[in-house]
């Protein structure tokens, strides 16, 4: 059983990201299912991650008071998700975040809106290339 | 096809997500509906709160991502052009202009349209959504980014920098342009407590500026806290905002302003990740050893010497806004922004409750007859005390149930009056006059069926105080009034009622044009107004037809006639009264039960059938002397204080024949009294046989084949399965005390309807 | 029995088993010394009397409101209604309890019977009785051996 963390605002978005993550077919290809928990801001977060290790962190840019940038900065500068495979899901108006997101270490990019098959594809990309 | 729902595999239960979005959708736009009038309050008053337009661009921003996950295809494309001006707001590129606020309010009406047509309940508003984003598209800057130049004055690490968003260091050069000095907060939280001491903080940051950014530092490894640095532009100096977070365990220090001559631009390119190669312009903090303070960079200050306090405005303005308004702006702050954990309840629900609860009762006070009878045999004591410490404590919890299922459907009527400050906005831009809302008591609570009930009637008076009562900016003027009019919803608690006032400093109503409309409309006869007393002239509006302009709104194709309104407030249980005067203004008070379940009674006896007469109606009990009451023509009265007060005797008004008393019983004896009662200004004495007493009682409404009975507000439960009929005052005072005109208005009115 | 009277009895036990599923269920009460009946169906509740409240100045159908389980019921006297002679009540006197629309009503009768479950072979429709009958009668019920007037509720309730 793989573990996912999913930090968003929006109580709807991490119902979908959960209810396309939780999907059998999904499981059966990965080889194991996930368990997922949901962070509805920056500080949740800060208080779900010693509870890791989680093995696919997904999360938006622009949140309240600590911004996506700001935690993908700090996960990379922890111990235990230092190369933990970190998908950003976000918008197109904030091109400049993106790439300051890539830049911090984040591994991928959704923009949003995105369908259930290519957040699967990239997450399962992203375990891929961190086995192999 | 819409992007939200992928073929396959198990996307079907995607589809149940849909229900949760459409729930949070509405909830956005509830938000952003609130947040943008308080929005039209500050661009009025000159300055916008960053905060609050931030807010709603977020608002926006998270309504298309929801938008476009679920395939709501139009929404998704408006909330893009909104955002994309939201974001040119925010950054300063486009200035908030009352053209930008309607825009924006304009944007909400269409989120509406859009969610009925979401949910099915409307059609598609394709026409609506090309106006708008025409009208959109004039407003939106597309030009370039220009003028954001490196930010030279502060020693703040590159590696800081790179990981504020764009909106973020928007907000830093804008303060830094303000002159407004910057500071560093750091703080240690315990994960536990992480909410409300960062609640505090934010509390006590915000009336001396305006925190960036938040920055967590440490590892991570530690599962108990979290380190974080704030960073903070305030206008306030370094001792005070010490002395501010003194409380909360907070280390405060300024940031050092570079000498000049030292540039230290912003990184063109943002550092890159650790394990790349260093090439970027300042290393990374390569080993997770290090303590946390370094991972901030090397130029950390740690002196105490102030940079020189800026003597700048804050480019902040205070989210209380002294808008053009008046005083109690701070209330509707609080009331219009407070967003409460709710949960949306069908009303059923509750009154299905309620029953249980009734029943419960009943169930306890069989209990308690029992227990009375095991308390009765003295082998038993032991146990009969027992029982009845048990049956009391079920009687407490019961009670506090009962309590607890009416404070749910009890909501404040802030809902109703935000509503209502959406609407006065449209009616002045379309009758072209200046209009200020002031509201008070938007906390005060009601019975939710009330409530929806409300929106309506307080609407029409809303619009006809706008439309007739306040003239137009250059009447006012010439009169010697400001040029902006102002309509105030005052609401508050009385006793068991809640009033709700509506008044206008317009015009007021002129008595005689008031007799020769009703004359003119058949209401009244001439020769018959003489006998009219101020407050029946002004209450002629209630009559049916009586309307002195036609309104012809958007909102409601009919014309609105206040007699619609005063039905409507009746079936809820309430009454209206209107006064004004002439040059000064109007005023309408409606006076509403506070919940249609539970209301304070005072029983009486008539005939031996047993009534409840509803507390709040009840000025006073006398007893009654019969030689003291003298004959009118037919109408019998009392003189009581000095004052007529017209009697009506129960008995017969309802045709009531003594019962015949069982063989062996007595004849209770009867003291007769008179219940003076009073619904607005008009009082009537009820002479009943005897007080029975004070209770609070369950009200249930009659049946509709009863419905043409007067006289009745509902019923209750007496115990013992009896029932007793709730009198309706304002129903028997009407009907004993209205005049044959106004009884002819009212039945000419039904005809013409 | 023989082959021929063994088929016989066979088609007719599947007819009646074909009949009985397509009957409804009626329950009969008396008033007035007539016999009528309802569809169970639209009975929530058979009640002996309870205390009831008379609500002054209403009409005289309407014999008052009682309580049930913390509900009001309105309660009718179907004897008025239905304009026939009146009666005291006796410990046979039953309220059934049906609702309409929002309003729970109680129709007084005399006393309550049988449940019949009536074919469409057994109803007789209204017009066989001629002229213009009450929008109240749905027909006649011919159950083995007794004679029920069915009635409609529907134009009953709405007053």
């Amino acid at each position: 059983m793989r573990r996912l963390l999913i930090v968003e605002d929006s109580a709807s978005t991490r119902a979908l990201v959960r209810t396309i993550v939780e999907d059998e077919a999904f499981a059966q290809e990965l080889g194991g299912g996930f368990e997922v928990t949901e962070a509805a801001s920056g500080f949740d977060a800060m208080r779900l991650l010693p509870r890791g290790p989680y093995d696919v962190i997904i999360t938006d840019i622009n949140m309240g008071d600590i911004n996506g940038l700001e935690l993908i900065k700090f996960v990379r500068n922890s111990d235990r998700h230092r190369t933990t495979p970190l998908i950003i899901i976000s918008t197109q108006s904030t091109e400049r975040d993106i790439e300051r997101a890539l830049s911090l270490g984040a591994d991928a990019f959704l923009p949003k809106p995105f369908s259930p098959e290519s957040l699967r594809k990239a997450i399962s990309a992203q375990l891929t290339h961190a086995r192999g | 096809m819409p992007e939200g729902s992928g073929g396959g595999r198990g996307d079907a239960s995607v589809d149940k997500a849909r229900e949760d979005f459409l729930s949070e959708a509405q909830e956005l736009v509830d938000g952003l509906s609130r947040d943008l009038l308080l929005l039209d309050q500050q661009a009025r008053g000159g300055a916008g709160d960053p905060e609050l337009v931030n807010d709603v661009f977020r608002a926006i921003h998270t309504l298309k991502g929801l938008a476009g996950l679920f395939g709501a295809v139009r929404m998704a494309a408006v909330s893009h052009e909104l955002e994309e001006l939201l974001d040119d707001l925010r950054l300063g590129r486009v200035e908030l202009t009352v053209k930008v606020v309607d825009t924006l309010f304009a944007g909400v009406e269409l989120y509406g349209l859009l969610l009925l047509s979401e949910k099915g309940q409307a059609p598609e508003p394709a026409r609506a959504v090309e106006e708008f984003m025409a009208a959109l598209a004039t407003l939106t800057h597309r030009g370039s980014e220009g003028g954001e130049g490196p930010l030279p004055q502060y020693e703040i690490d590159s590696s800081i920098l790179g990981v504020l968003t764009e909106y973020e260091e928007h907000r830093l050069r804008t303060n830094m342009k303000a002159g407004v000095s910057l500071f560093r907060i750091q703080v240690r939280l315990a994960l536990t407590t992480i909410d409300t001491v960062l609640d505090d903080i934010k509390a006590a940051a915000k009336p001396h500026g305006e925190i960036i950014t938040y920055l967590p530092s440490g590892t991570g490894a530690d599962a108990e806290h979290i380190d974080l640095e704030i960073l903070m532009a305030s206008h306030s100096r370094l001792d005070v905002l010490q002395g501010v977070f003194r409380a909360l365990d907070v280390t405060v220090e300024p940031v050092k302003r570079r000498a000049s001559g030292e540039p230290a631009a912003i990184p063109a390119e943002p550092s890159p990740a650790p394990d790349a190669d260093e090439t970027g312009a300042t290393p990374w903090p390569p080993e997770v050893s290090t303590p946390p303070e370094e991972a901030l960079g090397p130029a950390r200050s740690t002196g105490l010497t102030q940079p020189p306090v800026a003597e700048a405005p804050a480019p902040v303005a205070a989210p209380e806004a002294r808008a053009a308004l008046g005083a109690p702006n701070r209330e509707q702050d609080v009331s219009l922004r407070s967003v409460s954990q709710t949960v949306r309840v069908d009303i059923r629900k509750l009154d299905n409750l309620m029953n249980v609860v009734g029943e419960l009762a009943m169930v306890r006070a069989s209990l308690g007859r029992m227990t009375e009878r095991v308390r009765a045999e003295p082998q038993l004591r032991a146990w009969g005390s027992e029982l009845h410490r048990l049956q009391r404590a079920f009687e407490r919890h019961l009670t506090q149930m009962q309590n607890g299922i009416l404070e749910v459907r009890m909501v404040p009527l802030g809902q109703v009056f935000e509503k209502l400050a959406r609407v006065v906005r449209q009616i002045s831009r379309e009758n072209d006059k200046e209009v200020n809302l002031v509201i008070t008591g938007a906390e005060t609570e009601i019975d939710k069926l009330i409530v929806e009930e409300l929106s309506d009637p307080l609407m029409h008076m809303i619009r006809n105080a706008i439309d007739h009562g306040v003239e137009s900016r250059e009447e006012r003027i010439l009169v010697g009034k400001p040029s902006a009019g102002t309509v105030a919803l005052n609401a508050f608690q009385k006793g068991n009622h809640v009033l709700i006032e509506v008044e206008d400093d317009g015009r007021g109503m002129r008595p005689d044009l008031l007799i020769e409309t009703a004359i003119r409309r058949g209401l009244l006869k001439r020769g018959e107004t003489e006998e009219l007393s101020t407050r029946e002239i002004y209450n002629l509006v209630f009559l049916p037809g009586f309307t002195t302009k036609e309104s012809a709104s958007n909102l409601s194709g009919r014309g609105v006639g206040m007699d619609v309104v005063k039905t409507n407030i009746g079936k809820l249980g309430g009454v209206v009264d209107i006064t004004s005067a002439v040059g000064i203004g109007t005023k309408i008070t409606v006076t509403l039960p506070i919940t249609l379940a539970i209301i304070s009674v005072l029983g009486v006896e008539v005939e031996g059938r047993s009534f409840a007469v509803p507390l709040a109606s009840v000025e006073e009990a006398i007893t009654l002397d019969e030689r003291l009451v003298r004959n009118f023509d037919g109408r019998e009265a009392l003189t009581q204080r000095g004052a007529t007060l017209p009697i009506c005797r129960l008995a017969r008004l309802f045709g009531l024949e003594p019962l015949p008393v069982p063989e062996g019983q007595p004849q209770k004896p009867v003291k007769p009294c008179v219940v003076i009662a009073s619904v607005g200004s008009r009082r009537l004495g009820f002479v009943v046989d005897r007080l029975v007493g004070q209770q609070d009682v369950v009200i249930k409404a009659l049946g509709k084949s009863l419905k043409s009975v007067r006289g009745f507000a509902g019923a209750t439960e007496l115990g013992d399965q009896r029932v007793g009929l709730v009198i309706d005052v304002a129903a028997l005072i009407d009907e004993v005390m209205s005049t044959e005109k106004e009884r002819l208005g009212v039945a000419e009115g039904g005809l013409a309807r | 029995m023989n082959t021929l009277a063994r088929k016989k009895h066979d088609r007719a036990a599947v007819r009646r088993a074909a009949d009985i599923g397509k009957r409804v269920e009626y329950v009969s009460f008396a008033l007035a010394g007539e016999t009528y009946a309802v569809p169970i169906a639209r009975i929530a509740e058979i009640l002996k009397p309870l205390p009831i409240t008379p609500v002054p100045r209403a009409p005289r159908v309407i014999i008052g409101v009682m309580t049930v389980r913390g509900r009001l019921v309105t309660v009718i006297d179907l004897r008025r209604r239905l304009r026939l002679p009146e009666a005291p009540v006796d410990h046979r006197t039953r309220i059934l309890i049906t609702d309409a629309g929002d309003e729970r009503i109680g129709l007084l009768v005399d006393e309550v019977q049988h449940v019949h479950r009536l074919a469409e072979s057994e109803i007789e429709p209204r017009d066989v009785l001629g002229g213009d009958p009450e929008p109240y009668l749905a027909g006649i019920g011919r159950p083995e051996g007794a004679v029920l007037t069915l009635l409609d509720l529907r134009p009953i309730l709405e007053q």
